[in-house]
């Protein structure tokens, strides 16, 4: 028997199991099915899918709906009871009522009764009693324990790997053997789109073909692992599991900037990062000592639940669907369980309770709906250095200003003696019809947060009772939130908000809002603000759509002019704009507020664009209105850090607290005009970067509570985080947190984690997974065709530090990955669905990889890797009405960004892009662990007729022409080897070359226009030959559409 | 349970396949007698299949007024509505009510429409609907509808899928899962969205979830290619697209000999489907060669994009064998312009809506063609908005009504309280509404499931729905 312990290396142990190919010419028709009549009955795979599917719906783990207090999801209760007699007698079938109630003939007395809709086989009866006859072994869920390392069993020649010697031992006792090594075409073409999702390069394949076979194997496996395509191919099938797409999805499906946490996922692929910081820095990056930026955007894996801002809707109805949704990914993409079931009542198979779920879920719910500000590392390098510009500008200020410090001395003391009046916080109502279906949300500290649909032009109105019987001034802050695109403080793309009109009246308490604008109106003096931005037209995110409104932003002032198309915006720009503001509104004349009067405002927000199905808004994100009694006002309004300096004396000041008290002064000196000109012109180069959504933790900790049938409503107890019993305990020495639960779902003990990963890698390489449900290894999930070998594999993968490529690796050295996929009649007879693994996987590829495969062939491809996701053509009509439910942006990329891989393409999740859905590409509504693979007519006429793909056909074959030899006989074969990467055979050959034939006759007699159909490909004239160029099109489009382009095989 | 050795074709297609396509030398007797077992062995996943009792009806058009249209101006006469109008509504209504914009507390708002009742059934119809009053002795008025969502896109998404969860399998697909369609050249599940909007829930309304892809909505549109890249591209005729076919179809016959995939013979076969939906779909989509009368009924215009046409060619697809057709007409959210823009929706559709079924009627179609008609919620009795124009979403009463198909004729089924509020008599959800669709169709929706995350998951969900008998021919 042999052991092995560790992923060895290319070169290691494993070839010297390679010896010959004694297998390959075997061929065993019609062999009949064996099956050893002796055989125990296995209850992993013969009992327990029965007891789970048609018992455990009213006989498992959820009390409620358990009938007669039997439960036959746990050994004891059925085999040993407390009380009373057990339904099973193990040895003894015809003791065990369980056997009786099964055949019974009477439907009052017959087990499932016939309500349920269950039937059993008469070969599933022969299963229970035979198992019981047996002795009724009745070991725990395979998947429950954590895994073992079980040993390798003796191995053959075929063997180049333990993998290899599970598959041969199981092929043994099936009476089978391997298929023969597939041929080295289709060896490296496998590999390359296994672990790049791109064909051979002519040259890879050239290079190939002259080497040792095993030693090329070995050096393409290297070559692969190592490109920057490997994370790009690996990359997507994780934003499947956790269902990634670009926009918001529901009615608004507004687009989204998630494409940074999508470059980490590839990153993290191509840097190897081991599986269990992969994971932990997703789950919880943000909660890791010292967070950089990368560990933060790495937790927009959690992030890629569907949200919901349709007007009128209750925004902490749809936080909890997402919410339940991360629970749901955590569950599908990482546990590979499914806990969803849970979430209204006590799991009916797995032994998941209801309160269990709540508990897991707390982990996941202390958070803010973040977006936070993300820099490439170019924009990085130019934010320091505006920075570094900025103060060195200042330096320079005071180099020539020597008495610098004096004046600011004296500045500070004036700014000082300012007076602070006290600010009494409204308590506000808010007019629903007026807020357009926004929510205000009061947060608890006297702000309102505004949630929900943000309508782009609007003007809410509020009211409040006075807390002092004359006001003199209203006060608005306008506050950061973790909640606020970029924290804010206001709802717009950067974060920014504008206030069009600030208007103030006063009515009884029984006005209602319908009479607001009879209301007396109370004028307002003059007002102040600790930001004053120059007037500046409205920017291009927030459009006319071609109705020029000529609408400005600017200072304070512009809130107060009764002018519409005027506000007062906190927008100054990227780098600074993202912090609290605030103004204060002095009155003309101070207001008496007689007991029962109230205070109206309305906060006038017209400065958005013209589609509020777009991310358009404008408006105040977080604000908070307070007044004052106080006759003694301030005449300038300084930020708040300026006043926070200003409380120490200046002999005291930190260094910080000197630098933030000199910007402000030097921005006032009018002496210093020109070097703030300049400075202000040195923030205009900061960059914008980009945003992503992230988990952020909330520093007030939220109460979770278990929810009655799963509504937000419903609360019943509080609950505290927790793990479900049935896995591995929480480590004790954890603060219950996000880090937490992911250190736990990387822990050594976790009884399903690497199970699940290494499952769907194998699923990924080989066709199907070794357990063919890949999100559900619970009890109603399939059991593993290998046991033992996903159980050493997920050992090793442990064992390896996580190691994601040596595990890939592992996988494709072995000889099973090795065979050939051709079927045999035998083989098709005895295991159609290939679970033995008598031979390869041949099955067509991804949507991406169609696109890409087909790009590549034609030599469009755009390689580059990462960055924002990108438009290629696509049909008009479906981003406006009614195919979509609003206008979307879908601005066609010129150029390069045409070709740029499949994964890059923008998804909307509310509209597929076309020739990506076509191909089963999953929308992104729910984690994908396992994509359909259908074959349907949708898929020819997208490749037939869609014009990308004659784009490409085009393109083949002005590089066949140029590139692919002189004859024709070369040329389709130089064709046909970029799209298939081998040599056609001689009958393909003759095929391909009598249709070239007739499509030249057909030019030559007019029956085929060349321009008809090159004027219409949207790429470049070309140089070639019209007819020549028509006739070589066409014959390429013939290749770009065979199965085998398309299929791995 | 499957054994593990069972794909997703069992071994007996396997079998047939290669008995029938390697020639295997087996004994005469012995093929045929393998092959009369397999007989009913299908590789294409919309081939039709038995539903598990004998149906009332075959096939589907499904008219979804998205937005939620008022059932306050159309069907649901409200004549103490109107006395209440302008009075705040009964507090005991509104405990543990939630609602979109409004504060549920507003004044009631009486009917802005006039009612008449018509036909042998008597069933009162609003002055909007016109065409559909005239033929209301056809339909099955149920107004006794509600469901549990309140905001667009959720409840639209429960109104086609069973569930307010996106990326659950919408009705059309569960029904092409259990029946197939009988059309070969044509999607077996067809949609078409007219009106100001698309549809808030997008594509998820006619997704297939977690059901095999191939049993998601085709989104045809009502004008030029119905579907997308349906025509030959620019310069490729007909001979040159069929050459190109049968090169393909040979080459790939050649990779299927070498590798016995038997995936790649249903790729030849889905080449060969496309041609013919190339041939099939133009000719569906020429509404010129329908009469004239026909066209005047619907109001329908060759070439025009409108809620007629794809009423017009519903009918087509019907005929033609395709199993469910969903046509979308969003623009029924009136928060405002309540008056003018339910009269104005109403005018949109209320015509052809009347003209399909009149049609389907006349040419025996409508006996086994279930048509539904409705939104995803309703209207408040309570007013949005300062000029009493409006009316915010409502889930606890609207109204739907269905024709043919073995659903009763001249009947109003259920009714609500007197100011249209709830559901007070026989009231129908969303749930018990698919039952009864899926019950015509000859399937039992406890049977018609799939396994998903280890549960039997069905169209109907957990809770349990009951087939609405009573509204039942």
């Amino acid at each position: 028997m042999l052991i092995y312990h560790s992923a060895a290396r290319l070169g290691g142990p494993y070839l010297r199991f390679k010896t010959g190919r004694v297998w390959g010419s075997l061929v065993l028709i019609l062999l009949p099915l064996v099956s050893d009549p002796a055989a125990a009955v296995d209850f992993e795979h013969d009992i327990r899918p029965i007891l789970s599917d048609t018992c455990f719906r009213c006989h498992g783990p959820d009390e409620n709906s358990r009938k007669a207090g039997l439960r036959l999801d746990i050994p004891d209760a059925a085999l040993h009871p407390e009380q009373g007699e057990p339904v099973i007698v193990a040895g003894h079938p015809d003791r065990s009522e369980l056997l009786r109630r099964i055949e019974s003939t009477d439907p009052d007395d017959l087990m499932p009764p016939p309500e349920s809709g269950k039937e059993l086989k008469p070969e599933q009866i022969a299963a229970l009693r035979a198992w019981i006859a047996e002795g009724a072994d009745w070991p725990a869920h395979w998947a429950f324990t954590p895994p073992v390392r079980p040993a390798v069993p003796e191995a053959g020649v075929w063997a180049r790997n333990p993998i290899d010697a599970f598959v041969e031992d199981r092929l043994k006792r099936e009476g089978l053997f391997p298929s023969p090594e597939a041929d080295g075409f289709t060896l490296l073409r496998r590999l390359s789109l296994d672990l790049t999702g791109l064909p051979p390069t002519l040259e890879e394949m050239q290079s190939f073909a002259v080497k040792n076979p095993d030693l090329a194997y070995e050096e393409a496996v290297d070559r692969l692992l190592a490109s920057p395509h490997f994370g790009e191919r690996w990359a997507r099938h994780w934003l499947d599991a956790a269902q990634f797409a670009d926009s918001d999805g529901f009615e608004k499906d507004k687009p989204r900037q998630v494409w940074a946490w999508r470059d980490w996922v590839i990153n993290a692929f191509n840097d190897n990062m081991p599986y269990d910081r992969f994971l932990t820095e997703q789950i919880a990056g943000d909660l890791l000592p010292f967070a950089s930026q990368s560990q933060r955007v790495a937790t927009g894996f959690l992030r890629n639940s569907l949200q919901n801002e349709e007007g009128g809707i209750d925004p902490e109805q749809f936080r909890m669907e997402a919410i339940f949704n991360r629970v749901d990914v955590v569950g599908r993409a990482v546990l590979g369980l499914t806990l969803q079931c849970a979430q209204c009542h006590t799991h009916k198979y797995d032994p998941i309770s209801h309160t269990e779920y709540y508990r897991l879920l707390a982990y996941v719910n202390n958070t803010d709906e973040a977006r936070m500000t993300v820099y490439a590392a170019s924009e990085e390098a130019q934010r320091n250095e505006v920075l570094a510009k900025v103060a060195e500008h200042e330096q320079d200020i005071q180099e020539r200003a020597t008495d610098w410090e004096a004046q600011l001395t004296a500045w500070a003391d004036e700014a000082r003696s300012e007076p602070q009046p006290d600010w009494h916080t409204l308590e506000l109502a808010f007019d629903d019809d007026a807020s357009g279906g926004q929510k205000f949300l009061p947060r608890g500290d006297g702000a309102y947060l505004a949630q929900g649909y943000a309508p782009t032009r609007f003007a809410p109105k509020m009211s409040g009772k006075s807390p002092v019987e004359t006001i003199t001034a209203v006060r608005l802050d306008l506050l950061t939130d973790a909640n606020l695109p970029r924290n804010g403080p206001g709802r717009s793309i950067h974060g920014g908000g504008a206030l069009s009109e600030f208007e103030l009246r006063i009515a009884p308490v029984d006005k209602p809002f319908e009479t607001f604008d009879s209301w007396e109106r109370i004028p307002v003096a003059s007002a102040i603000a600790d930001v004053n931005p120059p007037k500046q037209d409205l920017g291009p995110e927030f459009p006319d759509n071609g109705k020029p409104r000529g609408y400005v932003t600017g200072s304070i002032q512009m809130a107060i002019d009764g002018e519409a198309s005027t506000a007062w915006t906190t927008d100054i720009g990227p780098g600074r704009s993202n912090r609290n503001r605030y103004a204060i509104f002095v009155l003309a004349d101070p207001l008496k507020v007689e007991p029962g009067m109230q205070i109206g405002i309305r906060l006038a927000q017209y400065h958005g664009g013209w589609n509020s199905d777009d991310n358009q808004s404008n408006n105040l994100g977080c604000f908070k209105l307070s007044v004052t009694d106080a006759s003694d006002l301030p005449e300038t309004a300084y930020p708040e850090e300026v006043l926070a300096a200003l409380e120490t004396p200046a002999s005291d000041w930190s260094e910080s607290q000197q630098g933030t008290l000199f910007s402000a002064w030097r921005s006032t000196q009018f002496a210093l005009a020109i070097d703030n000109l300049a400075i202000e012109s040195l923030w205009r180069e900061h960059p914008e970067g980009t945003t992503q959504l992230v988990y952020h933790e909330r520093r007030d900790a939220r109460e979770t509570y278990r929810l009655e049938r799963g509504d937000f409503l419903q609360r019943a107890e509080k609950v505290e985080p927790g793990v479900p019993a049935f896995l591995n305990p929480m480590p004790d020495d954890m603060p219950p947190n996000r880090l937490a639960l992911a250190r736990w779902a990387t822990d050594r003990q976790a009884p399903t984690t690497a199970r699940a990963f290494v499952n769907r890698v194998w699923q990924h390489l080989f066709g199907v997974g070794l357990v063919d449900t890949p999100s559900d290894l619970g009890s109603q999930g399939s059991p593993p065709s290998h046991p033992e070998l996903l159980d050493w594999l997920a050992v090793e993968f442990m064992d390896s530090g996580w190691d994601i490529k040596a595990l890939v690796r592992l996988m494709v050295e072995s000889a099973t990955y090795r065979q050939s996929s051709d079927a045999t009649p035998e083989l098709l007879e005895r295991d159609p669905g290939n679970r033995l693994l008598a031979r390869a996987g041949r099955f067509r590829v991804e949507a991406e990889i169609v696109r890409d495969i087909t790009l590549a062939a034609s030599g469009l491809l755009n390689p580059e890797v990462g960055g924002p996701s990108v438009y290629p053509p696509a049909p008009e009509f479906l981003f406006v009405p009614p195919a979509s439910y609003g206008p979307k942006v879908w601005n066609t990329d010129d150029g390069a960004d045409r070709y740029r891989r499949g994964l890059y393409t923008f998804r909307f999740r509310s509209v597929p892009y076309p020739a990506l859905q076509a191909f089963d590409a999953p929308p992104g509504d729910a984690p994908c662990t396992r994509r359909t693979r259908s074959n349907t007519p949708l898929q020819a006429l997208t490749t037939l007729n869609e014009p990308g793909f004659v784009e490409t056909a085009r393109a083949l074959a002005e590089k066949t022409l140029a590139e692919g030899g002189t004859s024709d006989a070369a040329r389709i074969d130089y064709a046909f080897r970029r799209c298939t990467a081998r040599p056609p055979s001689d009958g393909e050959l003759a095929t391909l070359h009598d249709y070239l034939l007739r499509q030249r006759d057909r030019i030559a007699n007019g029956g085929i226009d060349p321009t008809a159909i090159q004027s219409a490909i949207d790429l470049p004239t070309s140089e070639a030959d019209p007819a020549e160029l028509t006739a070589w099109t066409l014959t390429a489009r013939v290749m770009l559409n065979l199965d085998e382009t398309i299929t791995r095989q | 349970m499957n054994s593990p050795l069972e794909g997703p074709r069992g071994p007996a297609i396997a079998r047939r396949w290669f008995l029938q396509q390697c020639g295997v030398g087996l004994g005469a007797a012995a093929l045929s007698q393998l092959l009369a077992q397999n007989a009913a062995a299908e590789t294409n996943p919309l081939a039709p299949r038995a539903p598990h009792f004998a149906p009332k009806a075959q096939n589907v058009i499904y008219l979804f007024m998205a937005g939620g249209p008022s059932q306050l101006e159309t069907f649901d006469y409200k004549p103490q509505l109107a006395k209440h109008s302008g009075s705040l509504p009964p507090e005991s209504l509104l405990k543990n009510y939630r609602a979109a914009f409004i504060d549920p507390s507003s004044k009631l708002l009486g009917p802005v429409h006039k009612f008449a009742q018509h036909g042998e059934s008597g069933a009162w119809v609003s002055e909007c609907l016109p065409n559909l009053a005239r033929i209301v002795d056809d339909l099955t008025i149920i107004k006794s509808m509600n469901t549990d969502a309140f905001n667009h896109a959720p409840a639209q998404v429960l109104m086609n899928t069973g569930s307010q969860q996106f990326g659950r399998p919408s009705v059309g697909s569960w029904v092409t899962y259990g029946l197939g369609s009988e059309n070969r050249d044509l999607p077996a599940f067809v949609v078409f969205s007219s009106g100001s909007k698309g549809p808030s829930g997008g594509s998820a309304n006619w997704s297939s979830g977690f059901l095999p892809t191939v049993h998601d909505g085709v989104l045809f549109r009502s004008s030029g290619d119905p579907v997308l890249y349906l025509s030959n591209p620019p310069g490729i005729d007909d001979e040159c697209q069929r050459d190109t076919l049968d090169t393909v179809s040979t080459l790939n016959r050649m990779r299927l000999d070498a590798t016995r995939d038997l995936e790649i013979a249903t790729r030849i076969n889905s080449f060969e489907l496309a041609f013919r939906m190339q041939t099939s779909a133009p000719d569906l989509m020429d509404i010129s060669n329908e009469p004239q009368h026909i066209l005047d009924l619907y109001g329908a215009e060759p070439g025009a994009s409108s809620f007629a046409n794809n009423c017009l060619l519903a009918r087509r697809l019907v005929e033609r064998g395709v199993r469910f057709v969903q046509l979308f007409h969003e623009a029924w959210d009136q928060h405002s312009d309540l008056k003018n823009g339910t009269m104005r929706n109403c005018t949109d559709t209320d015509k052809a809506c009347a003209a399909l079924v009149m049609d389907l009627k006349a040419r025996g179609l409508l006996d086994n063609t279930v048509v539904i008609w409705g939104g995803e919620f309703g209207r408040t009795p309570m007013v949005q908005g300062d000029v009493a124009d409006g009316r915010d979403h409502h889930p606890n009463a609207f109204t739907m009504w269905a024709a043919g198909g073995g659903f009763k004729p001249g009947t109003v089924w259920g009714d609500t309280d007197e100011l249209g509020f709830n559901a007070t008599v026989d009231p129908v959800h969303v749930r018990d509404f698919h039952a009864t669709l899926l019950h015509q169709l000859g399937l039992d929706h406890n049977r018609l499931s799939h396994k998903f995350q280890g549960l039997d998951a069905k169209l109907t969900g957990v809770v349990p729905a009951n087939v609405v008998n009573g509204i039942l021919a």
